[in-house]
């Protein structure tokens, strides 16, 4: 990744004019927000009935703030843009409305990023680096939306309006956000910053002042004039291209080979479904004859110890030894750390102690995930 | 997801996760004792609600 993004830069740059500062601000990608193409859905790419709800549900990285207004399904789409070489988007699609929300109902579409990865924007210094956000967006509820940023550490935001001017069109939006001078962002692996696309809310969060400039928290100035989308089941909104990156001007969209891409989503997310009703887990061994632990190690190192999150059910999953298995209903996670984890199964399993095999899938309906998310 | 249930996981007299159900679901979560796990706080934050406790079998 980075040879990459070191190399689109030396082709901009004069053989005879290559200076150490022109690379002094070099990052591994340019995009701050993961997944800005939509292109990745371990999850899954269809969730419907989503109410009251604040989880990860189809596209890695976009996390769904709803509260109590309407009901939705969230897809990845495979309408896009046309011409701008996108396979796929995010879809909010209304399936229950919502035409008078009460005072504290909001839904918003958000993604949180690290600390860590955010400090050469020398936020809360006198050279703070304002940040732009691209991406295309489509609906057909016309008007105007709301794009936050949001400082956790601080808890500061700043609030900038785009309108939606045709309906069912594809539309790139352009939105820069100055520097903040004040409150910098904690040096760690936790969430510093949350990039939120408004798509309703109460008067909690609209009956105040847009929050145009970086501020102290304030619920009544962060969705001033944000139309309802909740408000027909006629209504849906599309987004891609999502691109977030210093400086005050949008660069040409970062698309990333598959392999980064994921690799960056398993930092959060690592999903291992079934290879229809088999496929391998990890490796096992009976810890005692009637448990058995199953060890298995992370494609990338996870942001921190990670949940263990799978499905449930009567002979999902079953350890194959030397002549036999045992089928059994669920894990429970042992230990984790950030690039493996020890699962530990003591129901419906019995053999030797020290007997070794392979956990597999005994089922299409199972999975098991690791979740780091922030 | 309504969460139906939190569990302590013991192993050897210890307790090492919290296992997670929720109601009408048969998704489960598994929970490492671990500060930045975003799941181990809201298990934080849930316990202390009034009325909410957590189930321990013992070791």
């Amino acid at each position: 990744m980075a040879i990459t993004r070191i190399g689109n830069i030396a082709n901009t740059i004069p053989d005879d004019s290559i200076q150490n500062a022109k690379f002094s601000n070099i990052v591994q990608s340019k995009n701050i927000i993961i997944n800005g193409g939509m292109d990745l859905a371990q999850r899954g790419t269809s969730q419907a009935s989503i109410t009251s709800d604040n989880a990860i549900h189809t596209l890695d990285r976009y996390r769904t703030r709803l509260t109590t207004l309407g009901t939705w399904t969230q897809s990845q789409s495979t309408t896009v843009p046309s011409g701008q070489g996108f396979a796929t988007s995010l879809k909010m699609d209304c399936t229950s409305a919502d035409a008078s929300p009460a005072a504290g109902d909001r839904l918003f579409i958000t993604q949180r990023i690290e600390g860590q990865n955010l400090q050469y924007l020398k936020k809360g210094t006198s050279n703070a680096q304002s940040l732009t956000l691209s991406f295309w967006v489509r609906s057909n509820k016309t008007g105007t939306y709301i794009c936050e940023l949001y400082d956790q550490n601080n808890s500061r935001h700043i609030n900038k309006s785009y309108t939606i001017s045709v309906a069912d069109t594809w539309e790139k939006k352009t939105i820069t956000y100055d520097g903040d001078t004040t409150g910098a962002f904690t040096n760690d692996n936790g969430n510093s910053l949350e990039c939120a696309w408004w798509l309703g809310a109460g008067t909690t969060y609209t009956s105040g002042t847009l929050q145009t400039s970086w501020g102290s928290g304030t619920n009544a100035n962060r969705a001033v004039g944000q139309v309802n989308l909740a408000d027909s089941t006629s209504n849906d909104w599309y987004i891609t291209g999502v691109q977030l990156e210093a400086g005050s001007v949008a660069s040409d969209f970062e698309f990333l080979p598959v392999d980064v891409n994921l690799q960056r989503c398993q930092r959060y997310y690592y999903r291992i479904n079934p290879n229809s009703t088999s496929g391998s887990i990890g490796s096992a061994a009976y810890y005692i004859s009637t448990a058995v632990f199953t060890m298995l190690e992370f494609p990338t190192s996870m942001r921190t110890s990670p949940s263990l999150e799978l499905a449930t059910g009567t002979n999902y999953y079953n350890i194959n030894r030397n002549g036999d298995n045992d089928q059994f209903n669920d894990f429970s996670l042992n230990t984790s750390n950030i690039d493996s984890a020890h699962l530990y199964t003591d129901s419906n399993v019995s053999s030797t102690a020290g007997f070794a095999g392979r956990t597999r899938f005994n089922s299409a309906s199972g999975y098991v995930a690791f979740s780091a998310e922030l | 997801m309504e969460i139906d249930k939190i569990t302590k996981i013991y192993f050897e007299g210890k307790v090492v996760s919290y296992d997670i159900t929720y109601i009408d679901s048969n998704f489960k979560k598994s929970v490492p004792i671990n500060e930045a796990n975003t799941d181990y706080q809201a298990i934080q934050e849930w316990a202390a609600i009034d009325g909410n406790n957590i189930t321990d079998p013992g070791a």
